[in-house]
């Protein structure tokens, strides 16, 4: 088990914030410019520019520029490190039961 | 960003012997983590998973309390660490298998979004996944010592 992905804080990081996870729902839907994605929040245009740089940085989202303005996508397969987070659990749990079968053998011998 | 784990799992025992083990707390302890469980609806108990400094894990502590208690078949607890694990539901249920039983477990609530999440864990912290990749490898290591 060896966690060195050095892009795994990243992601964890950048869909730590509200703000980014709806702009990541947004991208969802479809590639968005700046100033579309800007129009769905209260904050200031800076701000928004601020998170998208977050995403793009975690690898989350891709950045396209159409002449002046710059438009993003979500990358398919950037939460693939969120995703091997609920593995581990899985894999604790499978660990357990195995200890609990070989209890309950070794208690009851036929 | 919501995610359940469910698994199926076979004894050759029957559903009572099951059901002891998972609700008798000396039998909890030796497959699972000291505690202080009761089987009763209302009781609130922890698991105390221990440190282990070899890989650097601080050792936990599991917030529980039980939801559901029907003997032999059916036990649900809440159980809560940080994050994305604030709030989540282990439940078993246990079905007679021929002379043996069918264990259908479930582990539910797992916020995603909040692995690394704005609350308890920024930063550094992110170490949840390092965590459980480390309690895994104990797990791991134990099991094999063991054999």
């Amino acid at each position: 088990m060896v966690m060195t992905s050095e892009r795994e804080p990243d992601v964890f990081g950048a869909i730590s914030h509200p703000a980014r996870r709806r702009m990541l729902d947004l991208l969802v839907e479809a590639e968005r410019s700046v100033n579309t994605i800007a129009g769905e929040f209260q904050m200031s245009r800076p701000a928004v520019s601020q998170h998208l740089r977050i995403l793009l940085d975690a690898g989350l989202v891709s950045e396209q520029r159409h002449g002046r303005e710059r438009h993003y996508r979500l990358v398919p397969g950037g939460l693939a490190p969120v995703r091997d987070w609920m593995a581990h659990y899985e894999q604790f749990w499978d660990e357990r039961f195995r200890r609990l079968q070989e209890l309950l053998a070794k208690r009851k011998p036929e | 960003m919501n995610n359940t784990i469910r698994r199926e799992v076979l004894f050759p025992q029957p559903p009572e012997q099951v059901w002891q083990a998972i609700t008798d707390r000396a039998t909890l302890a030796e497959w699972m983590y000291p505690n202080d469980f009761e089987p009763r609806v209302g009781h609130q108990f922890t698991f105390q998973v221990p440190p282990n400094p070899k890989v650097r894990f601080d050792g936990l502590t599991v917030r529980c309390e039980v939801l559901e208690c029907e003997p032999p078949s059916r036990l649900v607890f809440s159980w809560s660490v940080a994050g994305p694990v604030a709030n989540t539901q282990v439940s078993y249920r246990l079905e007679p298998d021929g002379p043996g039983t069918r264990l259908l477990f479930e582990h539910a609530g797992f916020d995603l979004s909040q692995v690394g999440g704005d609350q308890a864990f920024k930063g550094a912290e992110y170490g949840w996944a390092r965590m459980l990749g480390q309690l895994a490898t104990v797990v791991a290591n134990r099991t094999t010592d063991a054999s």
